[in-house]
């Protein structure tokens, strides 16, 4: 303690508390938000559990129309390419700020985990579409080499992003489970009923050893990195696989990395969601604060930016190379059929967010990120509609073309498919599904990282300077 | 002869960090005595030795093994069909490349998921010396050792002074 030229007795340092009963204090507040499930909750799953149904109902008509119209698939393709870039890319949230060692992303991080459980649901919808996915037979433009060496399979594709998914699941069931461990082990020792058997159960056993605490931190590092790199290559695999090849004339080296950099911008904008629900519905108003908002705000922005910059470089090429086939893709996914859907797309998805999210007021609120989380969320569902109906619509009648290489302006469709009842099923149910896996999962792992907020208490200070004081976080590595 | 363990616990960092002091005094090695805490302390707050891992072996060899299965598939299948293509060499890396990259990332992927579950230790069957203050926000310190040896533990747990009992368990 000092005393100033005025004889004011100025506290220099003040430490957070971090004495037992804080830290015990801490426990016990997200301890008791974690065991009450309000009427409301179980009102919101009832509602998600009826959309997942009609999905499930949607699912087995899909499968029961079979698979050799694969124009019929482009909407069920759409809504699998949708969750791949908005639950399967939310993790990323976590992931990024967590090896930047930031704090403000304490409180969103296991939200942005427990969004990897849902990817359980996307290989459900993925199963199908290996069967649907053609062999490198049917003579489209393929990565294999398939035909020009011989000894690679036909079925290439198939076979490795397959595993590529699978292995983007087990590493996100490997992260939750990483990080929930010691809140397990606190569910464990202090929780009730059939959370603190189920929770005994995953803890296997954590005592808090320091070596335990090492290996923890040190694993989830490694996982991360490791969910992040397979992401960006399984978004490689969709784009191309699903996606690109089905369409004549469509050769864009940048749009791989462009559909993984939507994810990045979509799963930002899911979480952007998710910790508005959490906060005004979930009980964590005290911990989901301002600080979340701006940083994952600054983020969604830009995101959004980059957005123009990754569409503007592909259209650029496109637009000056101005080869027939290039026209007709143009023509296909810009300006022909879905012409005002590109041009919804891009208010959604660019122009809102910039024109926006520039303003202090908006960004620095807990009001504003959210609604343009909603108008991103909203645009990207209907950029994956028009990119893979329109794909699939070409892809159904690519047996009819001259050539499997070049698409003529004439072979062009001219009008949107229209949805059918089991398309709308499964767009509806299964993103209410993924929601309510995520719904579902947080009854079981806290929705807030407990011990993460309890570590705060060891590097947080507040400190005088000069005539204010200041808050001072210390990083532990 | 049987291992037991006998659990300290402490309010303050402070006391912890003097219960190491006293049980290396008492002649105990490092591998006799962990800390237990229910958040991550900085390595080295109670005076510990910092835990050596061996975490980056594991996704190390396992990217290793992964690149070689896919160079072997790849190439082996290019020198088993020598087929010229638009000029390129039989070996070419563009062709193989995709699939090293994702041999390389499975198979450090399948290595570090086997190695979280070797490495932790876990499930531990027996908990041993344990309390759930622990997760409340008290600090333990633990020492496994000989039965013979547990009243010098306990002796020198309880100079540093403990909140509460000696808790006993067996390994």
């Amino acid at each position: 303690m000092v005393t100033d030229p005025g004889s004011r007795v100025v506290e220099p340092y003040v430490e957070t508390d971090n004495s037992v009963e804080a830290r015990k204090a801490v426990s016990d507040g997200f301890i008791g938000i974690h065991n009450v499930t309000s009427n409301r909750f179980w009102q919101f799953a009832a509602l998600f559990g009826i959309m997942f149904v009609l999905g499930i109902v949607g699912f087995v008509m899909r499968l029961g129309a079979g698979f050799d119209d694969k124009g019929a698939w482009g909407y069920y393709i759409a809504v699998f390419a949708f969750l791949m870039t908005t639950s399967s890319a939310a993790p990323m949230v976590a992931i990024a700020p967590r090896i930047a060692n930031s704090h403000w992303r304490r409180p969103i991080s296991r939200a942005a985990e427990i969004w990897a459980l849902a990817g359980c649901l996307n290989l459900l919808l993925y199963i199908p579409l290996i069967w649907l996915l053609p062999s490198l037979e049917n003579g489209r433009r393929s990565l294999w080499f398939y035909g020009q060496q011989e000894g690679v399979p036909a079925y290439s594709p198939h076979i490795w992003a397959t595993l590529a998914i699978l292995g983007l699941i087990l590493l996100g069931l490997a992260l939750v489970w990483l990080s929930s461990l010691p809140d397990f082990a606190v569910l464990r020792d202090h929780g009730e009923g059939w959370r603190k058997k189920w929770a005994g159960r995953l803890a296997l056993g954590w005592r808090g050893t320091s070596a335990q605490w090492n290996w923890q931190y040190h694993r989830m590092g490694v996982v991360g990195a490791f969910y992040f790199m397979m992401l960006v290559f399984v978004h490689f695999f969709i784009s191309v696989e699903f996606l690109m090849v089905h369409v004549p004339g469509w050769i864009d080296s940048l749009y791989p990395i462009t559909h993984a950099h939507n994810a990045l911008q979509a799963g930002v904008a899911t979480m952007m969601l998710t910790m508005f629900f959490l906060r005004q519905f979930g009980g964590y108003k005290e911990y989901i604060g301002l600080d979340q908002f701006w940083g994952l705000g600054k983020l969604l922005l830009a995101l959004s930016l980059l957005w123009f910059w990754f569409w503007f470089s592909s259209f650029n090429v496109f637009w000056y190379g101005k080869k027939p086939s290039e026209q007709a893709v143009l023509e296909l996914l810009v300006k022909g059929p879905y012409l005002y859907l590109f041009i919804t797309i891009f208010i959604l998805v660019f122009i809102l967010p910039w024109f926006t999210m520039i303003w202090n007021p908006v960004r620095r609120s807990v009001w504003g990120p959210p609604i343009l989380a909603i108008s991103v969320l909203i645009g990207t569902l209907l950029d994956r509609v028009r990119l893979y109906v329109g794909a699939w619509d070409v892809a159904g009648k690519s047996s009819m073309m001259e050539d499997m290489m070049y698409m003529k302006m004439s072979e062009v469709p001219t009008k949107i498919p229209t949805p059918q009842i089991a398309d709308i099923f499964v767009i509806v149910g299964f993103i209410g599904g993924s929601i309510l896996v995520f719904m579902l999962a947080t009854r079981l792992i806290p929705a807030v990282n407990i011990w993460e907020q309890k570590e705060m208490l060891l590097y947080k200070a507040e400190v005088q300077f000069h005539r204010t004081k200041v808050m001072v976080m210390g990083k532990s590595r | 002869m049987a291992k037991r363990s006998v659990l300290g616990l402490y309010t303050e960092e402070d006391s912890a960090a003097d219960a190491l002091d006293n049980l290396r005094e008492a002649g105990f090695e490092e591998g006799e005595y962990e800390i237990l805490t229910g958040v991550p302390y900085p390595e080295g707050t109670f005076g510990e030795a910092e835990p050596e891992h061996k975490l980056y072996r594991w996704p190390l060899i396992g990217a290793i093994c992964g690149f070689t299965i896919a160079l072997l598939i790849t190439a082996g299948t290019e020198l088993a069909y020598p087929l010229i293509t638009g000029g390129k060499p039989i070996l070419s890396i563009p062709a193989m490349a995709i699939i090293m990259y994702e041999g390389s990332m499975l198979g450090a992927i399948l290595f570090t998921i086997i190695g979280i579950i070797f490495e932790s230790r876990l499930p531990r069957i027996f908990m041993g010396a344990y309390s759930e203050k622990i997760t409340e926000g008290h600090i333990g310190v633990t020492v496994t050792t000989d039965e013979t040896r547990t009243d010098a533990a306990e002796t020198a747990l309880n100079k540093a002074g403990i909140d509460g009992e000696i808790i006993r368990g067996w390994e």
